[in-house]
């Protein structure tokens, strides 16, 4: 059983400065299904994106069947027999979905000079109807379809040609409960045809349940590899950081600490095609957790919030009276927004953390419509640090930061603004177990402190773990709450979201 | 020990980022060195510098408006028409009183400053084509005006064409300019929107009501620069400031300004841009006398000038 189809001999990678990836010497069977964890900037993606052709590597080489292999472009992995699934979206915008899946093997269906559009399509349907994705039309333009259906056409393009290796490289936080299992499915099959998966997650549990072995990276090198069966959580957890992790990961308390002043209410709010008529009220110090499925309508719940939906209709009031109507009018009366979209909705990437910091708070600090720039340096850098961001300085751009150091930032500017609602969309979506266990605990900080929390989020563990109440939503309506109790199960929730 | 070289290494990067934003400044005095010897000195006579002086003005002023244009990451190719139009009204207002005219001519500024940030905003429509509609519309207008001859204005303005007050009143434009762009919030949010419109949003700027609010103070500080330009002349014709819109836009790059706009807009790249652009405006002809030659030379010469200093680095951040 044991065949070594693929092996990574002292691989390094560094980019300029930084060693992403350090020595690292790995063994991949036939047939099995290689679990890739570790912290946000421990390597895993990186070592992955040497193997796929996406960075050349520094030294150091991967050999597939004991034949080097040194993939210049995907294309070229591709055609060695490696793919991957990524992390972001990896299909390309106004092209159709079978041009997306066959992209850079259109040769196959050229005629002389000409495309034939109609057999790429039809072949194109016959993979999708194979995967059981038959609502997915082939002919459409990529557009028409949802983030998460655009994940199951990137599966489809990943793994139609049977690739001897597949990396799926942290694509469950894309999906929701069904498409895990459809990839899941997929994984499964690859490794019963005697193939292999590498399979990269932030999600321990997930991690475990499927996958035959673990190998565990730190700070680029690689730490330890254990077979799964005799995993648990706690270990890997504490292979990852290398030290123990306090017990305090989510709340402790049960015992209703919540007062009856109300901080926001939100009355019949709808958004076209988004929410219909959504009431709820928010507490002083409490942290109301709101989940669904993805489009079940809560994302776009905490936009509302924020003033930032189009053709809202409804209500937001907070505490004096005021109502949101904008979002400039929310940051001013203490209402604060982290999207689930960081990249594009939270943080400015082409920016530097001080500017990002400071954005929210320019009119508190300027005196007579002037500012001090010692003091808006001096903000930034108190904020920065605060949340301990792993930056070089302030001028830093927020691009060079990981996923969790971004987050980081986003939360440091809402602190410093000091708002007294924050409304927190999928907060540690991507992050990995240490920058959640901090965002977990500044959060129980924040309700001790009085603020109040909404958070909105696709982790039913973490609804459970940190919410006073939970709303559920389900195609654009409430659809169930639920109070902090301890007998509470993700099972009670998933009958109020399906 | 592997601590103390990433630091080295950190000090080293922020040393090689500094050094680039400086490159815009060498690539002055290179050019200033370089045509020092090509004309044996004379370029530092008291007539070549206030010649160059002359031409410095309207540039550095009505480079300011479309600086924060293009910080934000737009463009204004319709800079050129605008002064001429806003010259003519000045021109014909400065018969009752010559600050009225001023004033009216920064009304027509900003009021055509605002029919292009209207349509760029309400419409969506990318604005370097609404500027090169209105760039043709606006210059038609000026055609139409002048075609009975030039618009003079009242005689003693020529008085008024002192060095002192030319330089006074740009020194006192550019100290406003430097203040709003360092120590409002204005300077800050446009950099912002340039970098991330949508992030901007969700920190709390005004996209839109800021992209307007740019063209129309654009508009209106070339109005302004329209005084400059008519105090030196007397009259206006239908051709007057064409071409203005690329000189600014080639002074800006050569200072240094990101396409693209961004955080890496610098105050500085307005003035060292328009300096080095004047400079080499002046000096060509000197060396390359032939008039059919000038222009050939000049874009080539702007073309390595640009390449030499021009930030890689901000191009590849992607908005």
């Amino acid at each position: 059983m044991s065949d070594v189809i693929l092996r990574s001999e002292n691989l390094c990678k560094r980019f300029g400065i930084t060693t992403a990836v350090n020595d690292v010497s790995l063994e991949f069977e036939k047939g099995e299904i290689h679990g890739l964890i570790g912290e946000n900037g421990s390597g895993k993606s990186t070592f992955c994106s040497t193997l796929c052709g996406i960075y050349p590597v520094t030294s150091g080489r991967f050999l597939l069947e004991e034949k080097e292999l040194r993939a210049r472009s995907q294309v070229e992995a591709n055609r060695r027999g490696v793919s991957i699934i990524v992390q972001e979206m990896g299909t390309l915008p106004g092209l159709t979905v079978a041009e997306n899946i066959f992209l850079g093997e259109e040769d196959k269906f050229m005629r002389g000079i000409v495309k034939n559009t109609g057999a790429m399509n039809r072949e194109a349907q016959r993979l999708l109807d194979g995967y059981g994705f038959k609502r997915i039309i082939a002919s459409k333009m990529i557009d028409n379809y949802s983030f998460e259906d655009r994940k199951l056409i990137e599966i489809v393009k990943a793994t139609y040609f049977n690739p001897k290796i597949l990396v799926v490289d942290e694509t469950t936080t894309a999906l929701s409960r069904s498409g895990r299992e459809e990839l899941f499915k997929v994984m499964d099959r690859i490794k019963s045809g005697g193939n292999t998966v590498i399979f990269i997650s932030h999600d321990l549990d997930e991690v475990i349940d499927h996958t035959d072995r673990i190998s565990v990276l730190r700070d680029g090198g690689l730490v330890d590899t254990v077979k799964s069966s005799e995993a648990s959580a706690g270990e890997l957890k504490l292979l990852m950081v290398g030290r123990e992790l306090t017990n305090r990961y989510y709340r402790t308390d049960y015992d209703q600490s919540v007062s009856d002043e109300v901080v926001l209410a939100v009355d019949n709010v709808s958004v076209p095609g988004e929410m219909q008529n959504v009431s709820f009220r928010l507490h002083k110090g409490e942290i109301l957790g709101i989940g669904g499925l993805s489009e079940c309508g809560m994302h776009e719940t905490g936009k509302a919030i924020f003033g930032a939906s189009y053709g809202r209709s409804g209500s937001v009031t907070l505490k004096g009276g005021y109502s949101v109507k904008s979002i400039p009018g929310a940051i001013r009366h203490g209402v604060a927004y982290a999207s689930k979209d960081r990249d594009n909705e939270s943080v400015i990437v082409a920016d530097s953390i001080r500017d990002n910091i400071c954005l929210p708070s320019l009119d508190d600090m300027s005196k007579h419509a002037l500012l001090n720039n010692r003091k808006l340096d001096g903000f930034a850098r108190k904020n920065a640090e605060l949340m301990s961001v792993k930056m070089t300085g302030i001028d830093q751009y927020v691009s060079a930061l990981s996923g969790g150091n971004k987050q980081k930032v986003v939360i440091s500017r809402w602190l410093g603004k000091d708002s007294d609602i924050l409304v927190l969309d999928s907060p540690t979506r991507g992050i990995d177990v240490k920058v959640k266990a901090d965002i977990y605990a500044l959060m129980s900080e924040l309700k001790e402190r009085g603020k109040s929390i909404i958070m909105i989020s696709e982790e039913l563990q973490e609804l459970l773990g940190m919410s006073d109440r939970i709303l559920i939503m389900k195609d654009g309506r409430i659809n169930g709450e639920f109070m902090r109790n301890r007998n509470l199960g993700e099972r009670d929730l998933i009958t109020k979201m399906v | 020990m592997e601590k103390q070289g990433a630091t080295a290494a950190i000090a080293r990067q922020k040393a090689n980022t500094y050094l680039r934003g400086l490159m815009p400044l060498f690539g002055f005095m290179g050019i200033i060195i370089i045509f020092s010897i090509l004309t044996r000195g004379k370029i530092v006579t008291p007539e070549n510098l206030s010649l160059m002086l002359s031409q410095v003005y309207v540039l550095m002023i009505s480079s300011m408006g479309v600086f924060m244009i293009m910080t934000v990451g737009a463009l204004d190719f319709s800079q050129g028409s605008i002064i001429g139009l806003a010259s003519i009204i000045f021109c014909w207002v400065s018969n009752y009183s010559i600050v009225l005219g001023v004033v009216a001519g920064m009304l027509a500024g900003a009021a055509m400053g605002a029919f292009n940030g209207f349509f760029h905003v309400k419409f969506k429509i990318a604005s370097f084509i609404v500027t090169i509609c209105t760039m043709y519309f606006f210059r038609g207008l000026c055609k139409y005006i002048t075609t009975n001859g030039p618009v003079p204005a009242i005689t003693n303005v020529l008085a008024l064409n002192e060095t002192w007050l030319k330089l006074l009143l740009t020194g006192i434009m550019l100290f406003l300019g430097f203040m709003v762009w360092h120590f409002t919030r204005l300077g800050c949010d446009l950099r912002a929107i340039g970098a991330g419109e949508t992030a901007a949003r969700f920190s709390g700027s005004r996209p839109d009501l800021l992209k307007f609010l740019v063209f129309m103070a654009s508009g209106a500080i070339t109005g302004f620069a329209c005084f400059i330009n008519v105090i030196k002349v007397g009259s206006i014709t239908g051709t007057a400031g064409s071409q203005l819109e690329t000189q600014i836009l080639i002074a800006l790059v050569l200072g240094g300004m990101p396409i693209s706009g961004g955080a890496k807009a610098r105050f500085s790249n307005i003035i060292i841009g328009t300096l080095t652009y004047c400079v080499l405006d002046m000096c060509l002809p000197m060396v390359f006398p032939v008039p059919a030659t000038q222009q050939l030379v000049k874009g080539i010469v702007f073309l390595i000038v640009v390449a030499l200093t021009i930030d890689h680095e901000s191009l590849r951040v992607i908005k």
